[in-house]
C-alpha cells in the first residue's frame, strides 16, 4: 500500500544513489568528450586549443588502433568461444552423479577468484616461461623444444590466461541454469528411448541458450576492459601485438601523456561497450518483467 | 521409478570429473606448494611436488622486504571499506524500489546498471586529472570512493533482487498486529534480509579486493593494495619464483575462500538476477 507520503520516503532514499551515480557518469564522460577536442598533452604546458575532430582521426588512423581493434576482437572471440564450449562440457560433467562433487566445484570455480595480476603473473613465470617454467619441462620430457609463449604467441597465451579465470564463471552459470531443468522432461525422454545425446541436444542445450546469451554478454562487457593480464604480461608487445583498445588508450593517455588522443580512444572504446551494452539491457529488462 | 545409477557409471564420472577438476585447480596448487620451496628448489629440473624441504622462509622474506602487510591492510580498507559505505548508500534505495515501486523504478535500475557498462577507460583521462589535482591519487580514500562508486550498481541490484523475495503479505500481517513502523523494520523486516545482506556484502568484498583497473592506474607505492603489489613482480631481478608464490599466496587466501561460501551468491550478483 504506497501512500503519498510513503512515496516521498522512497525518494528520499533512492536520491544518493541516483545522485552519486548520476555524478560518477556525467562528469567524467563530459570531461572525456571535451578532452577529446582539444590538443592537450601533459608534456606540453599552455593552452590547450580546441582541435574539432584531429583526435579522432589522428587515433582512428594510427595503424596501432587497428591492431588494437582486431586485437580486441579476437581476445574477446577467443576467451568467449573456449569458455562457452568449456563451460557446457564441464556443466554437463558436474551435472553428473558423482562422489566427491563438491570437492570438485569449488576446485573448477576457484580461478574466477584470483586477481588478474596473480594469475597472469603466475602462468607467465611458473608455466609459460621457457626456462624455468612446467611447460618447458613439458616440452622436454616429451622431447620438443621449449615454446616461448609470450614472445611468440602474446595474443593467444593472454587469450589462455583470461579463458582459465572465466571458464568458472561460464561453468557456475550454465551449471545453475542447468540444474533449474525439469527432471521429469528428462525422464520421459528417456523412457521414450532418446539417446544420452538426443537428450542433451534437444532438451538440455535449447534450455541453456538463454543462460549462454547471459554469460556472453556479461563476459563481453568485461573482456572489453582486459587490462591487468596485459600490463603484467607483455606490456602489450612485442610492438603492439598483445595490444588491446583499453591498454591502448591507457598507453596514449598514462605513458605518452597525451590526453586529447587517449580520451577520443576513450570515447571509441565507450561506443563499442555500449553496443554489447544495449543488447544485454534488453534481454535483463525482460527478465525484470517476469 | 528414479533413474538408477550404477556404481561404475558414478566411478566413471568421478574419475573424469576429479581429473578435469585438478588440472584447472593445478596453477593454484602449484603456487601454494612452490610458496613453500627455497628459491632453488621451486625451479628445480625435475620440478617436485610434494617431497622437498617445507620453509617458511619465502614469507618472511616477503613481509621484510616490501613491508606486505601495509599492501595486505590496503586491501582490506579499500575493499570492506567501499564495500560497507556502498551498502550503506544501497540498502536504503533498494529498499524503497523494492517495497514502494513507482511507475519510473523499472526505469531507474535499469539505468543504474547501464552505468556498469561503461568501460573504465573511458574515463580513465579525468579521473586521473580529478585525483591528481585534488591529492587523491595514491590514497586510500581515492580508492574507496572509486570502488564504491563502480561497484554501487551491483550491490543495488543484488539487494533489489533480494529484497523483492521478501513477501510483502509478512509485512501486512504484522500491521495488522499493531507493529509500528519502527519495530516492522526491526524484529519483521531485518532478519528477512540479513541473509540477502551479508551475501552481498561478501560478493562485492570479492569484487572489491581483485579490482585490478582502478588499482593499477591510481595507486603507487603508498596505497598499493595487493593487486598493484604483486604487479610489481612482472619486472623480476634473480630468481623469484617461491617469493611470488608467497606473495600471491596470501593474496588470494582469504578470498578464495570467502569465494567459496558465495558460489550461489556469485551466480545471481553477476548475472542481475537473469540466472537464478
Amino acid at each position: 500500500m504506497a501512500t503519498q507520503h510513503s512515496r516521498a520516503a522512497a525518494r528520499f532514499m533512492i536520491a544518493p544513489s541516483v545522485v552519486l551515480l548520476l555524478a560518477w557518469m556525467l562528469i567524467p564522460l563530459g570531461m572525456t568528450i571535451y578532452f577529446s577536442f582539444l590538443r592537450y598533452n601533459l608534456l606540453m604546458p599552455g593552452a590547450n586549443p580546441f582541435v574539432g575532430w584531429e583526435n579522432y582521426s589522428y587515433f582512428l588512423t594510427d595503424p596501432a588502433f587497428q591492431t588494437a581493434i582486431v586485437n580486441t576482437l579476437l581476445l574477446v572471440g577467443g576467451v568467449l568461444v573456449i569458455t562457452i564450449a568449456g563451460g557446457i562440457a564441464l556443466a554437463v560433467l558436474l551435472d553428473q552423479p558423482m562422489w566427491g562433487t563438491g570437492i570438485v566445484r569449488i576446485m573448477v570455480i576457484s580461478p574466477f577468484f584470483v586477481m588478474p595480476t596473480v594469475s597472469a603473473l603466475v602462468w607467465k613465470n611458473m608455466f609459460m616461461n621457457p626456462v624455468n617454467g612446467l611447460f618447458a619441462y613439458l616440452a622436454d620430457v616429451i622431447g620438443v623444444q621449449p615454446y616461448d609463449f609470450l614472445t611468440q604467441a602474446p595474443l593467444a597465451s593472454i587469450i589462455g590466461i583470461v579463458s582459465w579465470q572465466w571458464l568458472p564463471f561460464a561453468t557456475l552459470i550454465l551449471l545453475t541454469a542447468m540444474q533449474s531443468l525439469d527432471s521429469e522432461q528428462l525422464e520421459a525422454a528417456e523412457m521414450d528411448g532418446a539417446s544420452a545425446w538426443s537428450r542433451f541436444y534437444h532438451i538440455k542445450l535449447p534450455h541453456l541458450a538463454r543462460a549462454i546469451t547471459v554469460v556472453v554478454l556479461i563476459q563481453t562487457i568485461f573482456l572489453l576492459s582486459i587490462f591487468a593480464e596485459i600490463l603484467v604480461t607483455t606490456n602489450g608487445g612485442p610492438g603492439t601485438a598483445s595490444t588491446n583498445l583499453t591498454y591502448l588508450v591507457y598507453a596514449e593517455s598514462l605513458l605518452r601523456f597525451d590526453v586529447g588522443t587517449g580520451s577520443a580512444g576513450g570515447v571509441v572504446a565507450i561506443i563499442l561497450a555500449n553496443i554489447v551494452a544495449i543488447f544485454l539491457m534488453r534481454m535483463i529488462g525482460k527478465n525484470l518483467d517476469a | 521409478m528414479a533413474r538408477a545409477v550404477t556404481n561404475k557409471t558414478k566411478a566413471i564420472n568421478t574419475a573424469i570429473a576429479w581429473t578435469v577438476g585438478i588440472l584447472i585447480f593445478f596453477p593454484i596448487l602449484w603456487t601454494i606448494l612452490t610458496s613453500f620451496k627455497s628459491e632453488a628448489t621451486a625451479i628445480a629440473d625435475p620440478p617436485v611436488f610434494l617431497f622437498f624441504d617445507w620453509t617458511l622462509d619465502n614469507y618472511t622474506t616477503v613481509q621484510e622486504r616490501s613491508n606486505y602487510f601495509r599492501h595486505f591492510m590496503n586491501s582490506v580498507v579499500i575493499s570492506i571499506g567501499s564495500t560497507v559505505i556502498g551498502l550503506a548508500i544501497a540498502i536504503p534505495a533498494a529498499w524503497a524500489m523494492a517495497f514502494v515501486p513507482g511507475k519510473q523504478t523499472k526505469n531507474v535500475l535499469m539505468w543504474m546498471l547501464s552505468t556498469k557498462m561503461l568501460p573504465p577507460v573511458g574515463v580513465l583521462v579525468p579521473l586521473y586529472l580529478l585525483f591528481r589535482d585534488w591529492g587523491l591519487l595514491d590514497t586510500r580514500i581515492g580508492l574507496v570512493i572509486v570502488l564504491t562508486l563502480i561497484n554501487l550498481p551491483i550491490i543495488i541490484w543484488m539487494l533489489y533482487t533480494y529484497f523483492r523475495e521478501i513477501p510483502n503479505d509478512i509485512l501486512e500481517a504484522a500491521r495488522m498486529d499493531g507493529a509500528t513502523l519502527r519495530s516492522e523494520v526491526i524484529y519483521v523486516l531485518l532478519p528477512m534480509a540479513v541473509p540477502g545482506i551479508a551475501s552481498t556484502l561478501l560478493l562485492n568484498i570479492i569484487l572489491a579486493w581483485n579490482e585490478a583497473f582502478w588499482t593499477l592506474n591510481l595507486t603507487a607505492a603508498n596505497s598499493a593494495p595487493l593487486t598493484a603489489f604483486i604487479a610489481s613482480y612482472s619486472s623480476p631481478e634473480g630468481l623469484f619464483y617461491a617469493k611470488l608464490s608467497a606473495a600471491s599466496t596470501m593474496a588470494i587466501a582469504p578470498i578464495l575462500i570467502m569465494g567459496w561460501f558465495s558460489q550461489k551468491q556469485l551466480v545471481r550478483g553477476l548475472t542481475f538476477g537473469a540466472v537464478k
